[in-house]
């Protein structure tokens, strides 16, 4: 036994050594420069998006860099972001966070891939005040905790959808529809759905199928099935990627018809490609579209932007990435007008953006929220065999009409 | 004899030294010491009905996401409409000033140590009778239909997960809040390791041995081995109850399937924690624990995304390597180091009649 003891006293003793080597050798912040964490999903159920997240990021990074800068103090810096993996779990992810704060000494963070993981980490950084600037977490619920270091550069998950509804009801002559949704049990799809009972109870629309869809999502046939028996005029369906992967699919295997379909994240998924015609008159909210004429000087306008980022990574961009991209030119904006690398006064100088990027306009609402840029719906077209995803509303940046009702399969070819 | 104790003594107090130390010593890793002694006390509370009783359970993650939402649930609960807390995702914010935080998550901590114990024996009572491998997949689908089911309890959250309430914003030191838990953390270690040491030294644990060596001949003894069995699985409920209570405020966040029954982590790192460090030992989980827990923070940043690769190549390393674990492996090669006498005489005769 004592030998045992000795052993693990030594085992014990060298694991502390290491431990403080270890804390001693990652005292530096910033040289030139400036240090960004993030916890991303490269692996996990949300890998595909945390990919166009980062994706987004580096773009934005590299383009900053290449450009100047950012001069705080007559000095140019550069952007650096160290990354971690946090697995698409929430709990990785909080962790993660305290790790890059403490033992990384990061002092400015970008935010995770999701509205969960984004909840899980923004205690963190409001502990330690650390600005955080996310593209990634929608949900309602983190602009009403009172955040004073988050800042949101997308408009509030409710609002993904509530315009289709208005829109269903438009197209039904003004008379209430009828409203079948599944969403997934995460807080994103959640907060989409919360949108959808207030939009239902503003127009007096009854939702007759309300379904709840696991959080590995691959199969919804049961939901779809209610579908096809009770024929409502809109079905809504949120669940991330795999989310429009699935009902697309199986809503073309089982023939569903449905005069209208609403959905989210029909470009991360990239339904038009993967699905080509079977994808044809879904109606996606999204946070950008290539089309929108905004602009500003390091990407330019978004077909710019489009260019640059297929160049780059070999696909189009899906909004994810846009607006990751934009969070650093906040980043970069902010520390400008503070002129300092005090966190305070970069989190206020964050607080008073008002600035126009190629991703739309951005202003902080007082949750942390952009209040300055409206959600827009795109309807996914096809010529032939290719087909693309055309905007139909708010009316200002449409470039095509709304296609309603869907044509039934039958008459699909 | 006396001179071992004095050993165990200083090795003891050496510990609880360190432990007490730790986070002023390595004071930016207070997160993940506390992880630490929270994955110590998963693995060692698995072990005593997974090493020591032969019935792998695969469903402690219930007792540990149950012991969340419950502290959690209790300490808002007691001040404020928990039902309003947690509507649409927790949108309304009631603050919890520094009594009600502290007495909040006192309460709360107990009561999720007492209604996972229960919850044990009543589930315990009702499939403790299945044996092997039928155990092991029967628990399988406890935690993952406590997830499912979570995920629709409006009250809890849902889908939209449950923001655990915030550490007092009175107290002025950013490092209190990770003080707080990981002093909590560690007492609960403590406690979890003298219960745990008790039992080794107790007739119970040679109970538990004979179930696992040979259920029919123990009952065949006359050891009521039911009753046995869901005592240690109360047990065991118990301490992960009281993890998943300080997990929960500690994370922050409560998620049904990815934080509180996150069987496909948490889950399964307490079996392999234990069978890494050997089951059915003292020290084998805590070195196991201590291990991984290492080998997870330290390797897996530097394989951004390969770290589940990684981890399965361990899984059979171990498998194949160490197949009783690290201490299992010690004792085959240093049997004497574990008090076992080899009788070299009995040896050479019985190798000698072959």
């Amino acid at each position: 036994m004592n030998k045992i003891a000795k052993l693990f006293i030594t085992f014990i003793s060298a694991i502390a050594m290491a431990l403080v080597s270890f804390s001693s050798s990652f005292a530096k912040v910033e040289g030139e420069y400036i240090v960004l964490g993030s916890a991303i999903s490269l692996t996990g159920k949300y890998s595909s998006n945390g990919v166009h997240t980062q994706n987004g990021y580096n773009l934005a990074v590299d383009r900053i860099n290449s450009m100047g800068g950012v001069k705080v103090g007559g000095k140019s810096y550069k952007f650096e972001i160290i990354y971690y993996d946090d697995e698409s779990n929430p709990k990785r992810a909080a962790q993660l966070a305290e790790r890059l704060i403490k033992q990384d000494g990061v002092h400015y963070m970008l935010g995770p891939y999701s509205s969960g993981l984004t909840k899980a980490i923004a205690p963190v950084t409001e502990k330690y005040k650390i600005p955080m600037v996310e593209a990634n977490g929608a949900s309602r619920s983190l602009f009403t905790k009172g955040y004073k270091y988050l800042f949101a550069v997308l408009s509030p998950a409710n609002q993904y959808l509530e315009v289709a509804i208005d829109l269903a009801v438009e197209k039904n002559g003004g008379k209430p529809v009828k409203i079948a949704q599944a969403f997934e049990q995460d807080a994103f799809s959640q907060d989409v759905r919360l949108g959808i009972l207030d939009a239902a109870k503003r127009t007096g629309s009854k939702i007759i199928i309300d379904d709840k869809l696991p959080k590995e999502l691959n199969d919804m046939a049961a939901t779809l099935a209610k579908v096809k028996a009770t024929k409502p005029d809109v079905l809504v369906v949120s669940g991330h990627t795999k989310g429009a992967l699935t009902a697309i699919r199986q809503i073309a295997e089982m023939k569903v018809d449905v005069p209208m379909l609403a959905m989210t994240h029909c470009d991360a998924a990239k339904l038009s490609k993967q699905h080509g015609k079977k994808a044809e008159y879904a109606l996606c909210a999204s946070q950008w579209h290539k089309n929108l004429s905004y602009k500003d000087k390091f990407f330019g306008t978004g077909k710019k932007y489009d260019k640059d980022f297929k160049k780059e990574f070999g696909y189009a961009p899906p909004y994810q990435s846009a607006e990751s991209s934009a969070a650093l030119l906040v980043f970069k904006d902010a520390f400008e007008r503070a002129n300092s690398f005090d966190r305070d006064k970069v989190r206020d100088a964050l607080k008073a953006t008002e600035m126009q990027t190629f991703y739309g306009n951005i202003k902080f609402g007082p949750g942390g929220q952009n209040t300055a840029k409206p959600m827009i719906l795109f309807q996914v077209r096809c010529k032939g065999d290719t087909c693309e995803n055309k905007v139909v509303a708010p009316t200002k940046w449409a470039s095509d009409k709304f296609f309603h009702p869907i044509p039934p399969w039958s008459e699909r070819g | 004899m006396e001179k071992v104790k004095q050993k165990d003594l200083i090795l003891y107090s050496g510990l609880i030294i360190l432990g007490l130390a730790a986070p002023y010593l390595f004071s930016a890793f207070k997160v993940q010491l506390t992880y630490l002694c929270v994955l110590i006390v998963l693995a060692m509370t698995w072990n005593l009905q997974g090493g020591e009783m032969g019935y792998n359970s695969f469903g402690n993650i219930l007792f540990y996401g149950l012991g969340m939402y419950l502290t959690a649930s209790v300490q808002v609960g007691m001040f404020f409409p928990l039902a309003e807390w947690t509507e649409s995702g927790g949108e309304k914010t009631f603050v919890h000033t520094t009594t009600q935080y502290f007495q909040g998550i006192g309460v709360g901590l107990l009561v999720s140590a007492i209604i996972p114990a229960i919850v044990a024996g009543a589930i315990g009572y009702a499939i403790l009778g299945l044996r092997g491998h039928y155990f092991a997949i029967c628990t399988l689908g406890l935690g993952i239909a406590a997830g499912e089911i979570a995920g629709g309890i409006e009250i809890i959250g849902a889908g939209q997960g449950f923001t655990t309430p915030p550490f007092p914003a009175e107290i002025v030191d950013v490092e209190a809040r990770g003080k707080f838990f990981y002093f909590l953390s560690f007492f609960v270690l403590v406690l979890a390791f003298v219960f745990v040491k008790y039992i080794y030294g107790s007739r119970f644990r040679l109970i538990l041995n004979a179930i696992r060596d040979n259920e029919d001949k123990a009952e065949a003894m006359g050891i009521q081995t039911m009753k046995y069995k869901i005592v240690g699985w109360m047990v065991s409920a118990f301490f992960c109850g009281l993890a998943g209570g300080i997990m929960g405020g500690l994370i922050g966040y409560i998620d049904s399937t990815d934080v509180a029954f996150d069987g496909r982590e948490m889950g399964v790192f307490m079996v392999l924690m234990a069978i890494l460090g050997g089951k059915g030992t003292l020290w084998g989980p805590i070195i196991g624990a201590t291990l991984f827990h290492f080998f997870k923070e330290g390797l897996w940043t530097f394989i951004l995304g390969w770290q589940y690769v990684a981890l399965g190549v361990l899984i059979v390393v171990i498998v194949i390597y160490f197949p009783e674990g690290l201490m299992g492996w010690l004792r085959e090669k240093y049997p004497e180091r574990f008090g076992e006498v080899i009788d070299e005489k009995d040896r050479k005769s019985q190798v000698e009649l072959k």
